[in-house]
């Protein structure tokens, strides 16, 4: 049988007509973009079109958008090269317990080098109160940095809110959106927002590009120095089949958007629905209402996540655990810590992440198999033996 | 598509070679790795116990064409193996991590995973057999009686039996290594461990060291009839029948022949001060409820069998041999044998000198 893929939260595949719209510049379209030749000027155009189109899908300016490497890097550059650009005006970063690691290690970087970081707390649905927000900023904040929407459990941050908080107070915004961006509209200037990242391969792109959006006349140091592409702020040769592919992604989904997500919260809710009615002492971890429109993150008690996790590949069903041993941490996800999860029932809960693949029969299939296996493991966990 | 096993893989030679016999068996072969998160000493981050042992293990079943899983055991290591690994040395003894791992980690909660997941058994690379005989299960030696690993796998639970396989029972290590080296296994070249797994880059005294430094205190030693003839550096440091160590002139030379840890003191004889004939064992498993009169103890892995008998009394296991023993430790296992049968054993927790 052909197996079911719930974890677009993780990577999506590119697109048939991403990965059509990249092929040109590996070969017939090589040319370096910051050459002033003929050829280099055919790179140039192909990157400037897929920046513009990145630019247009969030209300910005085409000068606005420095390509990257991808999400990770962006965050990087972000908290690094903002930080480092407004030392002179104070020395206080104000983020989210639940920010991606991604985020949270460049904040503990950045403690190392003597800037203080206040971590806002999340109440039990991960959601940060802009309140809390305003309570932490002092006279030396110069940097706000709260995910758009939390790519565990899914829920969506009152970013608006805080936009409006950090502008009357003159702090930089930045906001991970790296689950977001090409899923929900995100208006920067509406929302107040000065710096953005995203990640291609997070809507059917491609992998290894991504971008900040960095708002006109915010000052930042590059953290990749070298030659003056990105206007002097992110050196290294333009990734032109990448950014090219990216463009491609980004214009796909202004079209499917918003249609998109109609129909993945429609599977989402349904999934939901079905899974706490019919398996029994299962939670949803999240926020109920306010979550991306394809994140299912349920609590199984009584069961191993990891287990579950297993089974479920072994019946051809590919999801996510909180805590992935691979990635060489065994301790629990900080996420569902944050939002008040015992060690033990954070390694009970698993992430289902649907997606533009994802049909109705999936879910049910999906839905036929968890039940079995909670089931099963629930029995041998009741201790029927080796036999079960 | 065969059966499904779930091969317990080390990224070692035995057990990539096991994955690979099974495989071409017709069995439907996943490889799972235990991920043991052991502390790392620096700074005390928990880490993959050998994240290159993961990365091995999954590359041989990348060649292998099989799916490959890691399942985080660090909890369970370190509640199930290691803190009673320290407590035993904090109590005089010389504990075998191994016996407990598979007893209550691989052969119970890996074996409990690969069932849950829809697996018919649990595969390991141990050098040991399991044969059926009229619906019954019996844990047998391994052919190759220099490799035979039955000594780490008495505890494995009756019930478990049906459950296992042991691919490389009738092969010798010599036949494995060349099994891996035709197949191209990544891992055909590399070195054998001999350590406690989870004791990295120190070693065993230093680790106990670090997780109970108030448990070790120097104090003295004493000859059989209790006189004060030096001082040792901890009770930790010593095993039973041990030589080195004793900065005690004598004109014979001195072994440790007991620890007393609660007088924080070691005794130190001559070697016929090391023999004993008879000893009580505790953590019993027993895969058979009757056996022969004149069986075979085995008082450790490198140790031959030797004649004795053995009774049952309640939860302990009275073994009584018939030529005395040297060096029967406390903490260690004595395991019993039929011929090539196992037919179970136990952890030493007494010795007894006289005749028991």
């Amino acid at each position: 049988m052909k197996p079911v893929y719930l974890d677009y939260a993780a990577t999506t595949p590119a697109d048939d007509e991403v990965v059509k719209a990249m092929l040109p510049f590996f070969g017939e379209t090589f040319a370096n973009p910051s050459s002033v030749h003929t050829p280099g000027q055919k790179a140039r155009t192909a990157v400037e079109k897929s920046r513009s189109r990145v630019a247009a899908l969030l209300g910005a300016a085409a000068e606005e958008i420095i390509f990257t490497s991808g999400g990770t890097e962006s965050d990087n550059l972000a908290l690094k090269g903002l930080a480092a650009a407004r030392r002179d005006f104070g020395d206080h970063i104000v983020t989210s317990a639940i920010e991606h690691h991604a985020v949270l290690r460049p904040c503990e970087t950045l403690e190392r080098q003597g800037f203080r970081v206040t971590r806002v707390k999340v109440d039990a649905t991960g959601m940060v109160d802009p309140g809390d927000v305003k309570k932490a900023l002092t006279e030396k904040t110069i940097l706000i940095s709260i995910m758009h929407a939390n790519n565990e459990i899914g829920t969506i941050q009152p970013i608006g809110e805080i936009g409006r908080i950090a502008r009357e107070r003159g702090v930089v915004f930045h906001t991970d959106a790296v689950q977001t961006f090409g899923h929900l509209p995100i208006d920067v200037d509406r929302l107040n927002i000065d710096a953005l990242s995203a990640s291609g391969h997070k809507f059917y792109g491609p992998k290894g590009v991504g971008f900040l959006y960095l708002r006109k006349g915010t000052r930042i140091l590059p953290q990749m120095e070298g030659g003056e592409q990105e206007r002097d702020r992110r050196a290294s040769t333009h990734n032109v089949p990448g950014i090219a592919g990216l463009g491609k992604a980004v214009e796909l989904a202004g079209e499917r958007m918003a249609a998109e997500a109609e129909r993945l919260a429609a599977m989402r809710d349904r999934a939901v629905e079905r899974i706490l009615t019919g398996i029994e002492r299962t939670h949803l971890n999240g926020h109920p209402r306010l979550r991306l429109p394809n994140n299912v993150n349920i609590r199984f008690d009584g069961v191993e996540g990891e287990a579950l996790l297993f089974g479920l590949d072994m019946a051809g069903i590919a999801c996510s655990s909180g805590s992935a041993c691979t990635s060489s941490s065994v301790d629990p996800s900080h996420v569902l810590a944050a939002i008040g999860l015992q060690r033990q029932e954070a390694h009970s809960s698993l992430r289902f992440s649907l997606g533009r693949g994802t049909a109705d029969g999936d879910v049910d299939r999906f839905l036929d198999v968890l039940t079995v296996t909670v089931a099963r493991l629930r029995a041998l966990a009741a201790g029927r033996g080796a036999r079960g | 598509m065969g059966k499904r096993v779930m091969v317990a893989m080390s990224g070692g030679v035995d057990s990539s070679v096991a994955a690979l016999l099974l495989g071409d068996a017709g069995y439907d072969v996943v490889g799972a790795t235990m991920c043991l998160g052991v502390a790392d000493a620096g700074d005390g981050r928990v880490r993959c116990c050998g994240p290159d042992a993961v990365e091995d293990a999954r590359r041989v079943c990348e060649v292998l064409g099989i799916p490959h899983y890691s399942f985080d055991f660090s909890v369970h290591l370190r509640e199930c193996v290691i803190d009673p690994f320290v407590a035993a040395y904090a109590r005089g003894r010389t504990p075998n991590p191994c016996v407990e791992c598979n007893r209550t980690l691989k052969f119970a909660v890996l074996l409990r995973k690969a069932l849950a997941a829809g697996c018919e058994y649990l595969a390991t690379g141990h050098y040991a057999a399991i044969e059926e005989e009229r619906g019954r299960f019996f844990l047998r030696r391994a052919l190759d009686r220099r490799k035979d690993q039955t000594y780490f796998l008495y505890g494995m639970p009756a019930a478990s039996l049906p459950s296992v396989l042991f691919p490389l029972a009738g092969l010798g290590k010599e036949e494995v290594r060349r099994i891996a080296g035709r197949a191209k296994l990544p891992v055909a070249g590399k070195r054998e461990s001999q350590d406690i797994c989870f004791v990295t880059g120190k070693n065993y005294t230093d680790f106990v060291l670090e997780r109970i430094p108030e448990g070790v205190r120097e104090g003295p030693v004493v000859d059989t009839a209790g006189n004060i003839i030096g001082r040792h550096r901890g009770i930790i440091h010593y095993t039973v029948g041990q030589r080195s160590g004793m900065r005690i002139s004598s004109n014979a030379p001195l072994y440790v022949v007991g620890i007393d840890a609660a007088g924080n003191r070691i005794v130190a004889g001559g070697k016929k001060d090391l023999l004993s004939r008879g000893l009580v064992a505790g953590n019993v498993n027993l895969f058979v409820e009757h056996w022969p009169d004149r069986i075979c103890g085995k008082i450790r892995y490198r140790k031959q069998e030797t004649p004795c008998r053995a009774r049952r009394e309640g939860d302990r296991l009275r073994v009584l041999f018939e030529d005395p023993q040297e060096a029967v430790t406390p903490g260690q296992s004595v395991v019993l044998y039929d011929g090539d049968t196992v037919l179970g054993g136990g952890i030493i927790e007494e010795v007894r000198y006289g005749d028991c």
